[in-house]
């Protein structure tokens, strides 16, 4: 069990500042990694509810400090050994731990959030493989396509800059959807945690991050009509066997992951492989952003609650810093400007 | 005979209607749920009245309403009464709705937005269209307090028969009950009572105490409505994207042409 009382604080006092943002963006899980163990098994009986379907409710921890991409000094080791494993875990915490005071002051400054703020998890998944990214089999998302490369380049235009108003920064950092929870959820800093409910005809996919929740149809209806656009995109399950298919569609223009486009399609299974286990599979399509789909498999794990309230809206005074000090910016450049024209 | 008595005698309870059950026999009340009327505008009763909005015209004019509350008026200490003034004088400022916060309990329930009840025998989740609200209420776990004060506060129910009562503590104290200006502290305690009337309605009643604010408990109640449309889900009001120009807009880069194109 992690330090669930300080992850309540944090929900109280969030600023989602620009460092955290980074830490979700894409690109920035460059970190080494992990290893291998067999597979859980697809065939384990899962307990159901009276109405005879799976029973995947609880509440699940998807932190991990396997990164979503296989490193590049990894290349070609798909798994990690027992020993690989615990050694990648202890470089990798070594080297996250923001409590060091071996950087100089400016180290120090990046580091003001510390170790009390930060939940990533401290260990690989239970598989132990490189990358949380299991297709491509090179563990690596496959690049992006010439448009997605554009949209890329203005993102970061946007987010280097002093910011013109909020929509230059990301929507966690607008607390509209939570950096980690998609979808397709992901594991992120802190607050990895999701509640799933099961009713008749209903799963609800409930994220601490933000507080979102996901309710998702089995009665078969079709999606909304392509005019309606959602953050968190519209979902749809189905039972496949012992898994639940989760199929999300009209995404907005901006959808709440890695740069997707409004043709984003995710399709989401969930997999209880042992009573504390919930295999946790993405596929994700858009042929705006990469040049083909690509696929992670991370394996959630069972842990006592409770979710937290996370109003994260009510209190963001990061929004305000961030565009106050870029307003100050602005005003100190022009007084630079002035005075050298004189 | 008995059986004549107690369709005569039962009306009179004012308990005809039996639910459905859940599959562990609970009266059922999933599905998705809206309050009609005016509630949002005002819990007590009032007449239509002008909005501060000239530019809404008749839209942004507020409808008469009955009122939600027993016995009419909201038992107000002085100085509550008087802030409540003020609140309402205020209200374009001070309303937390218009910033998009989180509303709070009972606010929540009777926004002009519907919500969902999704059952289960541990919990019961209510997830709300407005600003993606939640909350998730304990069942059966009386000894469970409340970790820390929220916006939404601290759910605990319990089955009584027919209805599905709900314990609500632990308030920050900085939601309101509706867009007149009607408040409460963080010492607010809300029991609610979910009763199906019939299959599409339910009865919503609400016992306020808060000794902070109040001379005493008062309650309201009102019926929600059971949203038949065909296909119907929650959609997305998220709201914050609406509020950034109101709550930001002050500190967005202008050019001599006013605003910069964000994109």
């Amino acid at each position: 069990m992690r330090h669930r009382i300080a992850v309540a604080a944090f929900v109280l006092v969030i600023v989602p500042i620009a460092s955290i943002g980074q830490a979700l963006a894409p690109g920035a899980d460059k970190t080494p990694v992990a290893k291998k163990t067999t597979a859980a098994s697809k065939t384990w009986n899962p307990p159901r509810t009276p109405w005879g379907e799976p029973d995947l409710q609880g509440i699940w921890d998807f932190a991990t400090i396997t990164p979503m991409e296989r490193p590049k000094e990894l290349a070609g080791k798909e798994v990690l050994t027992s020993e690989e494993a615990a050694d990648f875990e202890r470089r990798t915490l070594e080297q996250r731990n923001p409590d060091r005071r071996d950087g100089g002051s400016q180290a120090d400054v990046g580091r003001a959030y510390n170790q009390f703020w930060w939940d990533y998890g401290t260990k690989v998944i239970g598989t132990k493989r490189t990358s949380l990214v299991v297709d491509p089999p090179d563990g690596r998302i496959p690049p992006l396509t010439p448009e997605g490369q554009k949209r890329a380049e203005a993102r970061t235009v946007a987010r280097q800059r002093p910011a013109f108003g909020p929509e230059d920064r990301n929507l966690w950092e607008r607390c509209i959807m939570g950096g980690n929870t998609g979808p397709p959820m992901t594991p992120g800093p802190y607050n990895n945690f999701v509640q799933l409910f099961q009713t008749r005809g209903s799963v609800v996919i409930f994220n601490e991050m933000i507080n979102d929740a996901r309710v998702v149809p089995l009665d078969g209806r079709p999606h909304l009509p392509p005019n309606i656009r959602q953050w968190r995109g519209d979902s749809r399950g189905r039972w496949e066997g012992n898994t639940l298919v989760v199929d999300t569609t009209n995404f907005t223009d901006e959808p709440n992951f890695r740069g997707a486009s409004a043709k984003l399609h995710v399709v989401e299974r969930f997999t209880r492989v042992a009573a504390d286990v919930l295999l946790y599979e993405f596929t994700v399509t858009d042929a705006l952003t990469w040049t083909k789909p690509w696929s992670a498999a991370i394996p959630m794990s069972k842990t006592e609650g409770p979710i937290f309230e996370y109003a994260c809206h009510e209190g963001n005074y990061g929004m305000v810093n961030i565009l106050t000090g870029a307003r100050a910016q602005d005003k100190a450049a022009e007084e630079t400007a002035k005075k050298e024209s004189k | 005979m008995a059986a004549i008595l107690l369709a005569v005698v039962g009306p009179a309870a004012g308990q005809v209607y039996k639910a459905p059950r859940t599959a562990n026999g609970k009266p059922d009340l999933n599905g998705i749920w809206q309050a009609l009327g005016t509630a949002h505008w005002d819990i007590e009763g009032h007449a239509a009245r002008p909005g501060p909005v000239v530019a809404l015209g008749a839209v942004g004019a507020v409808p008469a309403g009955l009122g939600v509350v027993e016995g009419g008026q909201i038992p107000y200490q002085p100085w509550a009464a008087e802030k409540k003034k003020e609140n309402s004088k205020n209200w374009l400022t001070a309303d937390p709705e218009i910033k998009c916060y989180l509303p709070g309990v009972p606010r929540a329930t009777y926004l002009p937005f519907p919500f969902q009840i999704v059952q289960t025998p541990k919990h019961v989740l209510m997830t709300y269209e407005f600003a993606s609200a939640s909350r998730i209420i304990y069942i059966d776990r009386p000894d469970f307090e409340s970790p820390i004060d929220t916006w939404m506060g601290h759910s605990r129910g319990r089955w009584e028969g027919e209805t599905l009562v709900v314990d609500v503590t632990g308030f920050n104290g900085q939601t309101w009950f509706d867009r007149a200006g009607n408040f409460h502290s963080d010492a607010l305690h809300v029991v609610e009572r979910y009763t199906a009337i019939s299959r599409d309605a339910l009865r919503y009643e609400v016992t306020i105490e808060d000794p902070k604010v109040f001379t005493r408990p008062w309650k309201m109640s009102m019926p929600l409505y059971r949203r038949l449309d065909k296909n119907v889900q929650l959609l997305e009001f998220k709201c914050v994207e609406f509020v950034e120009e109101l709550i930001y807009g002050h500190l967005r880069k202008k050019t001599s042409k006013g605003k910069e194109d964000p994109k």
